[in-house]
This record gives C-alpha cells, sequence and structure tokens, in this order.
C-alpha cells in the first residue's frame, strides 16, 4: 500500500505541474450552457455492441457512486474538521473539486442513458460515516482516509482509461470522455499529494487504516458497477 | 435464432392483426416476402418449429418481436414530445391487435418449465422498458434514486392504462391522462413536504445553535 501510494504521489507530482499549466480544463465544456448543442455533451454512441455499451454502463455508474460517496466523505469531513483553520480551507477546496466532478458525472450519465446506481442512498451514508469517523480520529486519520480513498480512485480511473479504448473514437463523445477521466484522475491524485504533504502518514495505525478503507473502496466499486 | 428467421419474424408482424400471435401467423410470413422470394404455401409446422421454435416457444418469439417493434415505434415521436404523447402512441400501437392482447400477455406470465405458476418478471420488464424509452424520448433528466421513481411511476400509469385498454379502450386515453395528472400533483405535494420538512431542520438548527450546543 505504502508503496502504490508513494508512486502515485509521484505521478500525482507529475500531473500536478501540468495541471496548473492547463489554460481551460475539459470538463468545463459541460458546464458551459452555451456550448449544450455540441454533439460531443449531447449524443451517445449508437453504434455500440454489447460489450462496449456494458463497458460503458459500468464505468459511468460507478464514476457517478463515487462522486457521490468522495462528496459526502468530504461534507462528513467538514462538519468535524470544517473549523480547523488548517485543514478546514483544503477539506472545502476539494469537497468543491468533487462537487464539479459529480456535476459533470450527472451530465454524463444524462447523456449517455446510463441507469444509476440504486447504492447511492449507501453510498452517502457510508461516505458521510467514513469522513465523519476518520475526522473525529484526528487531522492525520482523516487525511489518511482521503490518502487511500484517491489512491484506489486514481488507480481506477486509471484502469478505465484503458479499458475505454474498446469503445469507437471516432464518436465525439468518445474523446471528450477520456479526456474528462484524465482530468478526473489527475484531480484524484491532486488530493492525494495534498493529503500525504499534510501528514497522512503519521496517522494511528496508518497501515491498517488504509487498508481497511483501501479494501472497503473496492468492495464499494464492484458493487456498484452491477448494481 | 438465424438471421433469415429475424426477418421472417418482421414479416410476420403486420400479420398478427389478421392471424393473431400464431404460428399460423409465423407460417404466412414467407408469402410475404418480395416477389422474387415470395412462396405460395405457408410453411410446414416442421418449417415453423425449426425457424422459431417448438410450441407455445414460437409464439412466445412473435410476441417479444411484437413487443420490441413497439418500441421502436416509440422511436418515430418527434423530439420535444410529452410523456402523454408518448405514452398514448404506444397504446395507439396496440390497437390494431388488441383482441390478442389478453392471450399474448397471458402467455408470457406463464412459466415455461412450471413453476412458479405466474411469471410477472416478462409484464415487468415490458411496463418497464416502455417507462425507460419515454423518460428517454422526452430527455428526462432524473438522476440517483430519482431515476427509479420516475420510471417506476411511469411503468405502473402505463401498466394500468394497458389493462384498462384492454377492457374499455375507448377511454383509455382520458384514463392515462387523468393518472398522469395526479402523478404530477402527487410529486407537487410531495416536493411540498420535503420543503416544509427542511424548514423544521433548519429552524431546529438555528434553535440547537442558540444554545451554543453546536
Amino acid at each position: 500500500m505504502l508503496t502504490r501510494t508513494l508512486r502515485l504521489t509521484a505521478i500525482a507530482h507529475l500531473f500536478c505541474q501540468g495541471y496548473a499549466n492547463k489554460a481551460t480544463l475539459t470538463s468545463t465544456i459541460y458546464l458551459n450552457p452555451s456550448r449544450s448543442r455540441d454533439p460531443a455533451i449531447s449524443t451517445t454512441p449508437t453504434t455500440l455492441t454489447m460489450r462496449q455499451q456494458h463497458a460503458l454502463d459500468s464505468a459511468l455508474r460507478v464514476d457517478q457512486a463515487g462522486e457521490i460517496a468522495a462528496n459526502w466523505i468530504y461534507k462528513g469531513q467538514f462538519f468535524v474538521l470544517g473549523r480547523d483553520p488548517t485543514v478546514g480551507p483544503l477539506i472545502q477546496e476539494m469537497w468543491d473539486q468533487e462537487k464539479k466532478h459529480l456535476a459533470v458525472m450527472d451530465k454524463l450519465q444524462v447523456q449517455h442513458h446510463i441507469r444509476p446506481t440504486i447504492l447511492s442512498g449507501i453510498a452517502k451514508i457510508a461516505g458521510f460515516g467514513l469522513g465523519a469517523t476518520t475526522a473525529i480520529m484526528g487531522k492525520e486519520a482523516a487525511m489518511a482516509c482521503t490518502e487511500a480513498v484517491e489512491t484506489v480512485i486514481g488507480e481506477h480511473y486509471d484502469d478505465q482509461l484503458k479499458e475505454m479504448e474498446c469503445l469507437p473514437q471516432e464518436h465525439p463523445s468518445v474523446p471528450l470522455l477520456k479526456s474528462i477521466v484524465k482530468e478526473f484522475r489527475d484531480d484524484e491524485l491532486e488530493h492525494l499529494d495534498i493529503a500525504v504533504t499534510h501528514h497522512s502518514q503519521r496517522a494511528p495505525a496508518h497501515a491498517l487504516l488504509s487498508s481497511v478503507v483501501g479494501v472497503g473502496c473496492k468492495v464499494a466499486i464492484e458493487l456498484c458497477k452491477r448494481f | 435464432m438465424m438471421l433469415s428467421s429475424v426477418r421472417l419474424l418482421q414479416l410476420a408482424l403486420p400479420l398478427v392483426k389478421n392471424h393473431g400471435f400464431t404460428r399460423d401467423a409465423l407460417a404466412r410470413s414467407v408469402m410475404a416476402l418480395p416477389l422474387s422470394e415470395a412462396h405460395t404455401e405457408p410453411l410446414s409446422e416442421t418449417s415453423v418449429s425449426a425457424l422459431f421454435g417448438s410450441g407455445d416457444s414460437s409464439r412466445r418469439n412473435l410476441i417479444k418481436a411484437w413487443l420490441d417493434d413497439g418500441i421502436r415505434y416509440m422511436d418515430t415521436m418527434p423530439p420535444g414530445s410529452s410523456v402523454n404523447e408518448v405514452l398514448r402512441a404506444r397504446l395507439e400501437y396496440n390497437e390494431p391487435v388488441l383482441q390478442f392482447l389478453p392471450e399474448a400477455f397471458a402467455l408470457l406470465a406463464s412459466p415455461q418449465s412450471g413453476l412458479p405458476p405466474l411469471d410477472l418478471r416478462p409484464a415487468l420488464q415490458h411496463a418497464s422498458t416502455i417507462a425507460d424509452k419515454a423518460c428517454r424520448i422526452t430527455g428526462d433528466k432524473s438522476l440517483q434514486l430519482a431515476w427509479y421513481t420516475r420510471r417506476m411511476s411511469l411503468a405502473t400509469i402505463y401498466s394500468v392504462s394497458e389493462l384498462h385498454q384492454l377492457t374499455s379502450p375507448d377511454t383509455a386515453y382520458t384514463f392515462l391522462e387523468t393518472l398522469l395528472h395526479s402523478s404530477v400533483s402527487f410529486k407537487s405535494s410531495l416536493n411540498e413536504v420535503d420543503l416544509f420538512s427542511s424548514y423544521i431542520v433548519k429552524s431546529w438548527r438555528g434553535i440547537i445553535n442558540s444554545y451554543g450546543i453546536l
């Protein structure tokens, strides 16, 4: 777990440098009402095979569920640590970014006619519970939770980019979707970087906490792919 | 099924209004082929079984093809159509074969292996597919659990209207409209309850804050 985190943190540093230089982000196209009729954001490929459709369905369903859970994790952390002058603004900043991710995922769900997960209510409760509990354990534990979650999510987005190679690249929505997944992966890795910088690895029982949260995230991903 | 049987199934669909969901309609499908390929005699029982399945399996395949065609028929609705217009169009699609539908639905609900005595899955799938299609055509933007509640409510409304249509075809459209109107009123009432509840929660939070508890 530690080696993987260090590797992802190094990647995160590289991404963050590139990220800071980006003039505009791909996802802003979804939040710009004047672009709402653009075929890349208003149409879905109609020639998908059953396998491709299944891949797209499960990918977007789990991504949306992940963003819902992430929002509620930060909500839980902010509920406890919101007034802390050091980590309060940091949590707020990461939460704002997750809110934007969820807004884009909601648009992608409608665009590609994806059935959302039926477990969204559970994701909210579990996310809030996880965020609040780790925040009660202390700032470092809250950051360790962020580190563990973002490690799994960063890897998940990375795997998904490879899976999306099977989709027809000629439809304008597909390259845009890949670009958005890349952007979100970079954002999640940036959060991971922030968590490590703010002493996540000083949390009590860091290895155990990271493993439990990491396994929980992986189970949640598999469940949301199916339900 | 082979490609040829898929093509013959499509040709059998217009025959349903005269011959019902029967093996006879399937047998006559070859007579509807283009002139150069058309048969002068219907297919034999053996050929129908070989192409579409034996016994009631062939009839089930014909009913499923007809239901799939109904979904494609909904696609002909212009963009921006209302839910009422889309569901009404789907009910209109039933009209030419209305007399055969009770038996067709009964056949779909009969289990192939004997148990359970009544298989409701095809009926649920039929209603949910229509509700989902109606949502897509009307540009529904429901998210999370609202996505499910919207489809469940439309599936229920459509199912009830379709049952009504089987017994009283003339009043089915008015009945559909009434149900849709009631569901809108019900949703609006729920929203008001939700808003009122949020005010209560906010006021309690304010009271707790004023005591310095939080």
